[in-house]
């Protein structure tokens, strides 16, 4: 669906992307993570058309975005991160406004902006001004907007901000509904636990660069290992290190009162056996599992590492 | 198909009491201009034999210039904000991802600042109608004022547009407005002024053969510049309303640019003037558009086919040194 390829903007001296390269499929929910001033604002902007790269392309369906920006514009739908509304303007008038300026016609425009409201919860809204509504409200209207004329790639650049929780929790509902629907959608956010029960995968960027990128799953387990093991138990502490010590290719990283934590290169029956043996020699296992990282510390680990993360999937391919 | 953002901002606009108060203030200026002439009338016939209602036949310059200066000076405050307006609210970037064309925002936003014109001078008509009525000037002047109104809405926006797309605040572009009005009104006399000066310096260094042979040359072809200023397109369609002469013919008669060679011997001649005057009005206001449209477009032209040529380059560390240097924005 979208395809970036080497993907460079300066401002002056200050690189603010730096070869970035992206591939996103069609029906992805993809998050967009990254400190203020990393390039996530801009890069968005390029893709939506508002600024020029200064070098690299970006592809939307296969189509050239630099070269055929009236096709683009057409499949994109893009919501800014602040409510762009104007005063003494209905909410059926405002969506007419933006179906006009697809070119759609009136009939056409009602009847999509009907199905759009009752979509985004705002069909008893229609003949209320839009400044009349509330903060989560408005960016309600403003995904229905971006929506009006049924766009195949959906941008959001932090929808979230200023919202409060019950809005938060609709926006998502919301985004959710229209990734079932089929549609691709970018959102970047700094509300990560957010994004990680939303987006299936995600991209993260640091200083112009975007140091890991893919599923969740798979970026998890980059930057983590998937080879991580924590063993809980009640006794048997001592027992339990030997034990664990005495498999081949099994390293202790550290234990605790009641756990301990091991990298390993082990199949799974090979763990199911060192954890028998345990049992067998009066450890008493309260529990083992995969040790899992959250979007937060995935976050913080890649980019306190800058530079020394790529992304290594099909969704990023970084040349630094 | 009408263009969306005249539609919208003229329904926004509509719902507004600021548009009351603008008719109820440009009525209240003209009352008073009105007012005023003929207290000046009065007095004049006063000690002359001619009667009132023959002198009310001036009642229509003095609205007229008077209306052509409100809107001479409200129009670009009106468009100054158009752009940058959409800024500030920013709705522009929303505006620029959908399917219109730069030059279509700038068309909408130009049309809604001529459209609310001529809300204003029709407003006004019963105060200019007086002087068709009670004056008995012909109707065909009306409308000729009309043609001149919008001709003044066209170009003052075009200027305000202009301005607004080149400056990140409003007051600003208001002033970068009023400026290039004076480039229009006094810089265009420039030329004509120095040329004159250079003239009276050689009537007094030289002998009178020398002297009449640099008057008549290629020199008063520089009064050709005086075809965009816009007190002498005024004075020109004025003048011809009211005594049926043209201004310009009679200036270039009494200077002796009808003697001269080049082309404004051809152009101050006859109606021919005016003709080209009008034209290059239309000409400069579509050039500012196109110029404002080229400005707020994100993706450049030029910058598009310099980024497809950078692409074609091989080695991208290489074109990233070479790169277009762009101010910041959005911090980012």
């Amino acid at each position: 669906m979208l395809q970036i390829n080497h993907l460079y903007k300066s401002y002056g001296k200050f690189q603010a992307v730096s070869d970035l390269s992206l591939h996103i499929p069609k029906g992805d929910l993809f998050g967009f993570v990254g400190p203020n001033g990393a390039g996530k604002t801009t890069t968005i902007r390029m893709v939506c058309g508002l600024m020029l790269p200064n070098a690299g392309t970006i592809k939307i369906n296969g189509v050239d975005a630099l070269a055929n920006q009236k096709e683009i514009k057409k499949q994109i739908g893009y919501v800014p991160d602040f409510f762009g509304v104007y005063d003494n303007l209905k909410v059926r008038e405002y969506m007419d406004f933006y179906g006009s300026m697809y070119r759609m016609h009136s009939r056409e425009i009602a009847q999509i902006a009907g199905d759009l409201l009752e979509l985004v919860n705002l069909s008893d809204k229609t003949e209320v001004y839009v400044d009349t509504l509330s903060r989560g409200m408005k960016q309600r209207l403003c995904v229905a907007r971006a929506l009006i004329h049924n766009p195949a790639l959906l941008v959001l650049d932090e929808p979230n901000s200023g919202l409060d929780p019950r809005a938060r929790v609709e926006m998502k509902e919301l985004l959710l509904n229209l990734k079932s629907m089929g549609k691709t959608i970018v959102i970047s956010s700094h509300i990560l636990s957010e994004l990680s029960e939303m987006c299936n995968s995600i991209g993260i960027m640091d200083h112009g660069h975007l140091v890991a990128a893919g599923r969740i799953e798979d970026v998890m387990d980059d930057v983590f290992g998937s080879n991580q093991l924590v063993v809980t138990f009640d006794e048997g502490r001592e027992r339990a290190v030997r034990i664990a010590n005495e498999y081949a290719g099994v390293k202790v990283t550290s234990v605790g009162e009641k756990e301990m934590k091991l990298s390993h290169s082990m199949t799974k029956q090979e763990i199911a056996g060192m954890i028998a043996t345990m049992i067998e020699n009066e450890v008493v296992v309260t529990g083992f599992h995969r040790q899992e990282g959250n979007l937060e510390t995935l976050f913080m680990r890649v980019t306190e590492n800058a530079g020394a993360q790529e992304g290594g999937n099909d969704y990023a391919e970084s040349n630094r | 198909m009408l263009n969306p953002i005249v539609k919208k901002d003229v329904k926004v606009q509509s719902r507004s009491m600021r548009i009351c108060w603008g008719v109820f203030i440009y009525e209240l200026i003209l009352a008073l201009a009105f007012f005023l002439a003929m207290i000046i009338m009065e007095q004049q016939i006063r000690f002359s034999t001619s009667n009132i209602y023959s002198a009310m036949v001036w009642l229509y310059p003095v609205l007229a210039l008077t209306q052509i200066g409100i809107l001479g000076l409200i129009v670009p405050v009106r468009t100054a904000s158009a752009i940058s307006g959409e800024k500030e609210r920013q709705t522009f970037d929303i505006m620029l991802t959908t399917s219109m064309t730069a030059f279509s925002v700038v068309m909408g936003k130009v049309m809604t600042a001529m459209i609310q014109s001529m809300f204003f001078v029709i407003a006004s008509m019963p105060v200019m109608a007086l002087s068709f009525v009670i004056g008995g000037m012909s109707w065909g002047y009306l409308f000729g004022f009309l043609a001149l109104a919008l001709l003044v809405s066209l170009f003052s926006a075009s200027i305000g547009i202009l301005c607004s797309s080149l400056c990140k605040k409003s007051i600003s572009a208001v002033i970068m407005s009023y400026i290039i009005y004076i480039v229009f009104f006094l810089g265009t006399f420039l030329p004509y002024l120095l040329y004159e000066v250079a003239l009276m310096n050689a009537a007094y260094s030289t002998t009178q053969t020398t002297n009449a042979a640099l008057t008549y040359t290629y020199g008063e072809n520089l009064y050709l510049f005086l075809l965009v200023n816009p007190a002498v397109y005024l004075a020109e369609f004025f003048g011809r309303v009211m005594t049926g002469e043209s201004v310009v013919n009679t200036f270039a008669t009494l200077t002796g640019a009808h003697q001269t060679k080049g082309l404004i011997n051809h152009v101050a001649t006859g109606s021919r003037w005016m003709v080209i005057s009008t034209v290059l009005f239309v000409g400069i206001s579509f050039l500012f558009l196109w110029l404002a449209s080229k400005r707020i477009d994100p993706i450049k032209r030029r910058a598009k086919k310099r980024a497809k040529k950078q692409m074609q380059q091989p080695d991208m560390q290489v074109i990233v040194q070479e790169n277009i240097m762009q101010k910041p924005e959005d911090g980012q």
